[in-house]
């Protein structure tokens, strides 16, 4: 049997799988994925209704933001607790006895996390458009597709970042947690970056969503200007580039978190 | 000379008792210098109490905990530097409920591991009813796991061990908090696996398990090992003791403490299972002692079901051994 070779795409395809049934046979995931996130984001439209005059632009733009806070949401939550989820469930050690490295385990489960992500996001935009009855109009399909789609593998990219603190402790959930609001924050979701104090921003920079969100913005609204003083092809390149990095990243901290978490012995904590 | 499969030396592990700011409060040796060798195809036994280093040692060897220091070889790998290779030739089995997704069925349990071991579709899809088949669970593998009793699930932790058909087994007790049908369909399961021709190692706190499975046995305790042996070995070690087992109805503490204090009775056990207590005596002189046991009973008022005289057990000579 040592001739069993492992393919990457039948271990991404199995995790994927398992995430989705885990979600589909547990209602209550729905809560802090789908449900808070919108709710969330419902509070910040109204707020954006009044305050802005319902001038179309500034509500598209808030939507969209609203679109990519669930997005995070379900990402942040549902990387960070699939794994949280194997060591409650004590299949953490199991899983990790199997010959397929931990990054792609990981990345059929932050795949799953952010399509479910995209679903919200998109529900939220569908919802808040109807209600605030912003016109749907994209300035620039294409491009507003494309945007949307780095920014998806930006946020899986992100997410597998987030997965590899709780690989190795359970303590990882707190922060995993607790990063989620300064993220909306940080990336521009809801506030335009410029108006972070200037040392929050350098946190924005770093974050590939923050770029992405603007190049969604850009394609989807004519005449945008988020203070960035950019171009969407920068927008796009840097997304793409903190993707890499983040994968890269990745690939490189779930080996080390894997080697510490077998030195320190944790792997069967909960 | 026997083909080895596995092989130790001075296996010794460390767990460091860390704050929440990474200050070391206390330190744990669970291994001392550990050192065992496995030939393939035999059945393995570990036993030892709780915190003698068994699930550890599996743990090491099934390369899911670091070794502090020294050395182990499982199918001529090293378990610190051939991570996948060694994985794709070993399945684990933990005890206890947990282990295994149990809001999904045990089919899609089996067929997500085929998947993480790199199985064949074509493969699995013809092992894994095999399996389901082998461990009795026909009929109910598409329930999600959490209807599962406590054996269905030790019984689908043992074929999701198997779904790469793995050279090398390590069961870390498996029967534990079983019922007796449910233990003994375990144990058949398992000699099953050795009459395939699968090296197995297993632990377990169940001296009667060992004594029935295992081609040979390590005693370990407080991390060392302090006897290997086939169990018909072991059990020679205690030879210079009878026991005399008593089985009563009624309050034992008196009788209990009575046979303590007799000068020629050496240790006595004793366990309660539904309103009956058997009462086990160690002693050189058993013939004596049964008589003095029955007296005693008698002046208590306590009714005995059943004494004899008999052989010492593995259990007698682990807890000899562990004892000393």
């Amino acid at each position: 049997m040592s001739r069993l070779e492992i393919s990457r795409f039948q271990v991404v395809k199995a995790s994927m799988g398992l995430t989705a049934r885990n979600f589909f046979v547990d209602p209550q995931w729905i809560i802090p994925s789908i449900i808070a996130p919108f709710v969330f984001t419902m509070v910040s439209l109204f707020i954006f209704s009044r305050e802005a005059g319902q001038t179309s632009a500034v509500l598209l733009a808030a939507v969209l933001g609203g679109g990519m806070m669930g997005m995070w949401g379900t990402t942040v939550y549902g990387s960070g607790e699939s794994i949280g989820f194997d060591r409650w469930n004590g299949t953490l050690e199991c899983t990790l006895s199997a010959p397929s490295p931990l990054i792609w385990i990981i990345m059929g489960r932050v795949l799953w996390n952010t399509m479910e992500g995209s679903l919200n996001g998109v529900f939220i935009l569908v919802i808040g458009l109807l209600w605030f009855r912003v016109g749907i109009g994209i300035a620039n399909m294409p491009m507003f597709v494309l945007s949307t789609m780095v920014t998806f593998l930006s946020l899986s990219a992100f997410g597998m970042l987030l997965a590899n603190l709780i690989v190795l402790s359970r303590r990882g959930g707190f922060i995993t947690n607790g990063i989620e609001i300064p993220v909306y924050i940080a990336t521009g979701t809801m506030f335009p970056i410029v108006a972070l104090p200037l040392y929050i921003q350098g946190i924005s920079y770093a974050l590939g969503p923050t770029w992405g969100i603007d190049a969604i913005r850009r394609s989807a609204i004519a005449g945008y200007n988020s203070g960035l003083h950019v171009s969407i092809y920068f927008d796009l390149l840097m997304t793409v580039m903190a993707t890499i990095l983040y994968m890269a990243l990745s690939g490189y901290l779930f080996v080390q978190v894997e080697k510490i978490a077998k030195r320190n012995g944790t792997l069967g904590d909960y | 000379m026997p083909e080895k499969c596995l092989e130790t030396v001075d296996l010794r592990r460390e767990y460091l008792n860390r704050s929440f700011f990474g200050k070391v409060k206390s330190r744990t040796v669970a291994l001392q210098g550990l050192s065992i060798s496995v030939n393939k195809g035999e059945l393995y036994g570990i036993i030892g109490p709780n915190g003698a280093g068994k699930t550890t040692t599996i743990k090491i060897l099934s390369t899911l905990l670091l070794p502090t220091s020294g050395t182990a070889m499982v199918l001529g790998m090293d378990v610190t530097k051939d991570l996948y290779r060694i994985r794709k030739r070993i399945g684990i089995v933990f005890g206890g409920e947990r282990g295994l997704y149990n809001r999904v069925s045990g089919l899609q349990n089996l067929l997500y591991f085929s998947d993480l071991y790199g199985v064949p579709a074509s493969v699995s899809r013809k092992r894994v009813p095999e399996l389901i088949e082998m461990v009795g669970l026909s009929g109910r593998e598409n329930e999600r796991v959490e209807k599962y009793s406590r054996g269905m699930k030790q019984r689908l932790h043992i074929a999701r061990a198997l779904v790469h058909d793995p050279e090398l087994l390590f069961l870390d007790e498996p029967t534990i908090g079983l019922d007796p049908a449910g233990s003994r369909n375990i144990r058949q399961i398992i000699k099953s696996l050795k009459q395939s021709g699968k090296s197995i190692i297993l632990t377990t706190h169940y001296m009667f398990e060992a004594d029935e499975l295992c081609d040979r046995i390590a005693v370990v305790s407080k991390g060392n090992l302090v006897a290997l042996d086939r169990p018909s070995g072991l059990k020679k070690q205690v030879k210079d003791i009878t026991l005399v087992e008593i089985k009563v109805f009624g309050d034992p503490e008196n009788l209990i403490e009575r046979m303590k204090a007799e000068s020629k009775v050496s240790r006595v056990f004793s366990e309660d299972l539904e309103g009956r207590t058997t009462i086990r005596i160690q002693t050189p002189e058993a013939p004596e002692v049964l008589e003095a046991a029955r007296r005693t009973a008698s002046e208590y008022g306590i009714k005995v079901i059943e004494a004899s005289i008999k052989e010492p057990t593995l259990e007698d000579a682990y807890l000899r051994m562990v004892e000393e």
